[in-house]
């Protein structure tokens, strides 16, 4: 019989989770494994393959959640399947490492932080002329298609520029704001693209509201600018990697 | 789990994009354990949309409410 594999934990204990019937993926009741004080939070499975359906991604998160009410797990990735014994030998494997991880991840979560612009109207405010661009003597005075597309490509490359600049003084911006507030940051910036901005902190549970008023007068700074989607408290997902496997679509 | 900023008709959905942004893409792997297949086409239209970095769903869904919020009022 194959085994879901929801998280891991040094914490959890059985007797401190009062598992709900029925809250695992297909209906199957979690429970703990033992790995020699690291704990799989699984399931049964019958299959092989995890279909993703809303039903099935929600009692993934639902028992992460359940575990993340108590302690902080290292949640595995949507779809995790494997046998009793591969779990465990995937911990043993890893064991110095998963441990310092739940070690960094003690008593924190994972609080995410999306930022929306409108790239077209940053494009025209970014909008780069010849004029604009420092002169260069391959261009300047220049005729014919080559020269033209030169030009074109230089400018496209200078607006390329001036988007990334702006996107990085946005998440310069951020960081500011949150400052000590979260204890890690994982950010992804995608200049050219409606979502801009990607932010994971990782916040003492304890620093939460710290973490909260700051985020939201930051917020409030650029409302007129920016758009926000917030959400949290997650277990560590970005932060948990230990291997940076790309999930198999079948 | 709390979605806080976007006031949507449908919390409930945006929490499940937001769950499949984060669950899919990111946590433990085992290596070669993790094989997920298609299933609910919907979802997996707007989950892949998600995964490629985009929220534009999100936000295309939220620019449809403040239309429809827009209509309603006048």
């Amino acid at each position: 019989m194959n085994l879901y594999a929801y998280g891991l934990s040094d914490e959890i204990t059985a007797a401190a989770l009062a598992f709900e019937e029925g809250a695992g993926i297909e209906g199957a009741k979690p429970f703990l494994i033992e790995c020699g004080g690291i704990r799989a939070i699984v399931s049964e499975f019958g299959g092989e393959r995890v279909e993703v359906t809303r039903a099935n991604l929600r009692a993934h998160n639902r028992v992460n959640g359940l575990v993340l009410a108590e302690t902080t797990p290292l949640p595995f990735r949507f779809g995790t399947v494997a046998t009793a014994a591969g779990l465990v030998q995937y911990v043993e494997a890893n064991r110095e490492m998963l441990l310092a991880t739940l070690e960094r991840m003690r008593g924190c979560v994972e609080m995410s932080v999306k930022i929306m612009w409108d790239v077209e109207a940053m494009r025209r405010a970014s909008e780069i002329t010849d004029e604009t661009l420092p002169p260069t003597a391959a261009v300047e005075g220049a005729v014919g298609p080559g020269a033209a597309y030169l030009a074109a490509k230089r400018r496209e490359m200078a607006a390329s520029e001036a988007l990334k600049s702006k996107a990085e003084e946005i998440v310069a911006w951020l960081a500011r704001g949150v400052g000590d507030a979260a204890c890690e940051t994982r950010t992804e910036v995608e200049p050219e693209r409606e979502l801009v901005v990607r932010v994971a902190h990782l916040v003492e549970r304890v620093r939460l509201d710290v973490y909260r008023e700051r985020l939201q007068a930051a917020r409030e700074e650029r409302a007129g600018e920016l758009r926000f989607l917030t959400s949290g408290a997650w277990p560590p997902y970005s932060f948990s990697n230990i291997a940076s496997q790309k999930p198999k679509f079948a | 789990m709390s979605i806080s900023d976007f006031d949507f008709d449908s919390e409930d959905e945006l929490t499940l994009l937001e769950t499949l942004d984060h669950v899919l893409d990111s946590g433990l792997v085992i290596a070669g354990e993790v094989t997920i297949s298609v299933a609910d086409i919907d979802l997996i239209y707007v989950g892949l949309n998600v995964l490629l970095g985009s929220v534009d769903t999100i936000h295309k869904v939220l620019g449809e409410r403040v239309l429809r919020e827009k209509k309603s009022d006048e």
